[in-house]
């Protein structure tokens, strides 16, 4: 049992991972506060989504900043299927599921064939083209999206079934277990062959082509896999919120803290974008809490003239976007000084 | 007598109006080890490239035990029997040697257990197996070179292109190099090499290819090859007791 519990995944001992699932699990019953399990919740959410990315991203070395679009998939298909047609999330998943992975292969088989930099434009170029698309899709609510209409369930499997529940405690396990699943699916990928399939394509593509290595196709199953994953955050994500909008979903925007999240975390490796959620996600949600709008409703700063309040003023507009801007500045000083993730950090001082 | 193990007849390839390879025709017969040389830019890597499904030629074929591959993917050819070694090495840096090794047992559909048994064999035949824990990246030119062939070898290939055998080695690993390609063609290999250390070819090629601005210009025996005219005055330059 003692080994057991020292054998380290990935530098981490059992030991460790079982105590940290464990403080996972109890924390809700420990911060009672909405806001404190919603941080925690996204933190999970997206967590799950950087761990997803970097199965395509991190091992196969595919980086795209278009996974948006699977997330919008998971979202848009839940919202839709439940507002027009009345139909539960645990039957519009396999659907969203299916949609997912018809999108991987219509846009893996011609940009697997790019290289480097020119694969991670090709992901950039589509993300924006699905965005104007979906905006200005009437049907799926154009610009302003879809909101699910409030309901009220009787029971739990009601609740269930309408994906809907009135406080946020059986959200947060949704996002453990989503959270978790990610992790798994990263792990048994990576200790299998088709892992090392995608590390030598990472490492050394013509290679592993040489070698045997069917390149095409395991890059568009690593993206399968990865898409997938993404896919039921967005169906999560949409029940969570109960609003589904472009900017939110299938935007470039959260593709880029999608793939931020794992770059920053430290790509390719198990624990990294897990880790990379916890920094980023939360740093996000709180300075969003304090910072945002709080400048620019506050107006009579300005003529106290705060530095802060003037660029606030000028530079955004009045919008209320310092978290941004201090969200941005995290980011550089994490690629400046930290080039190998937070995680690469954590190691070096170990 | 059998048919050929590779037949390549009329490859040509063109690069802008520039023919890298030209109505290139020759056999590799069940066995042999014949030597491809010429001097740099004759075409040689992009035969390698053309037989190995890297690129596809704009005109003639290549035959791999009497199937017709031409312009066949890499990956297939590899699971046919064709396996190769780069000029410019490519390791997979982050991996460990054994690792590296590996991928070429397991994309053959081995599991990993055997995959492992058969990295660990084809190791011990190119003299590595000390460096089997250590990442790829750590390993001396000599000793990629051995890695590049542990990973050829470790597909099962029945023919086997080695491109540049001692390149950038130091002279005093080239015997062990030499003595570990005729091991494998006594291991029932069947080889093309390009090399340019012309003592190498002498020691070990049945037969030689000369390629010139991506034409054959000559093939036969090496001695034949070391005294044909266009050979000497082309690549070799007259011998300093000439004349």
């Amino acid at each position: 049992m003692r080994a057991w519990l020292a054998h380290r995944v990935e530098g981490l001992p059992v030991a460790a991972i079982v105590i940290l699932v464990a403080a996972l699990a109890l924390y809700p019953l420990a911060a009672t506060m909405p806001f404190w399990r919603h941080v925690v919740i996204m933190s999970m959410l997206y967590g799950a989504m950087g761990v997803a990315w970097n199965i395509l991203g991190g091992l196969a070395g595919q980086v795209s900043f278009g996974h948006g679009l699977y997330f919008g998939v998971g979202a848009y298909t839940a919202a839709y299927c439940y507002t027009a047609f009345g139909l539960s999330p645990i039957v519009s998943l396999p659907m969203a599921l299916a949609i997912s992975t018809g999108a991987s292969v219509l846009i893996g088989l011609p940009t697997f064939r790019l290289r480097g930099h020119y694969f991670v434009l090709a992901s950039v170029f589509i993300m924006q083209s699905i965005y104007v698309l979906v905006s200005n899709w009437d049907r799926m609510g154009g610009a302003i999206g879809i909101e699910y209409p409030v309901y009220k369930a009787e029971g739990i499997a009601d609740a269930l079934w309408h994906g809907q529940f009135p406080d946020k405690l059986p959200y947060y396990y949704a996002a453990l277990a989503l959270f978790l699943l990610a992790l798994g699916t990263f792990r048994a990928i990576q200790r299998s062959r088709f892992g090392m399939f995608l590390v030598a394509i990472r490492e050394e593509q013509d290679a592993a082509h040489s070698l045997g290595v069917d390149v095409a196709r395991y890059k568009l199953y690593a993206l399968i896999a990865s898409a997938a994953v993404t896919t039921l955050a967005g169906t999560f994500y949409a029940q969570y919120v109960l609003y589904v909008e472009p900017i939110s979903t299938v935007s470039l925007l959260v593709s880029l803290e999608i793939g931020f999240i794992a770059i920053l975390g430290g790509i390719g490796t198990l624990w990294g974008p897990a880790l990379g959620a916890f920094v980023i996600v939360p740093t996000t949600e709180l300075l969003r809490a304090y910072l945002s709008g709080r400048l620019a409703l506050d107006m009579s700063r300005l003529a106290d003239g705060g530095p802060l309040a003037w660029l606030e003023y000028y530079a955004l507009g009045g919008g209320g976007n310092v978290d941004i801007l201090v969200y941005g500045l995290v980011i550089m000083l994490i690629a400046r000084f930290q080039p190998a993730g937070v995680l690469g950090f954590l190691r070096r001082i170990d | 007598m059998a048919a050929p193990l590779l037949e390549i007849a009329g490859l040509t390839k063109r690069f802008g109006g520039v023919y890298a390879n030209r109505d290139v025709t020759f056999d590799v017969r069940h066995g042999e080890i014949v030597g491809l040389i010429g001097p740099n830019g004759a075409g040689k890597t992009t035969l390698f490239n053309l037989v190995t499904g890297f690129i596809r030629p704009d005109a003639g074929t290549v035959r791999f035990d009497g199937a017709d591959v031409t312009g066949m993917r890499p990956d297939r050819l590899c699971h046919r029997g064709v396996a190769r070694t780069f000029q410019i090495l490519k390791p997979f840096p982050r991996l460990t040697v054994e690792e590296n090794v590996m991928i070429g047992a397991l994309a053959r559909g081995d599991a990993m257990e055997s995959a492992r048994a058969t990295a660990r064999r084809a190791l011990a035949s190119v003299g590595l197996e000390h460096k089997r824990d250590g990442l790829a990246r750590g390993l001396s030119t000599g000793q990629r070179k051995r890695l590049e062939m542990a990973r050829a070898l470790a597909t099962g290939p029945r023919l086997l292109l080695l491109d540049e055998i001692t390149g950038g080695v130091d002279q005093p690993s080239i015997p062990g190099l030499i003595d570990l390609v005729g091991s494998l063609r006594s291991e029932g290999l069947t080889l093309l090499v390009i090399e340019h250390n012309m003592r190498v070819i002498m020691s070990l090629a049945d037969r030689v290819v000369f390629l010139h601005l991506g034409e054959k210009l000559a093939e036969g025996a090496p001695r034949e090859i070391t005294a044909h005219p266009e050979v000497v005055s082309l690549y070799l330059g007259r011998r300093r007791d000439g004349h």
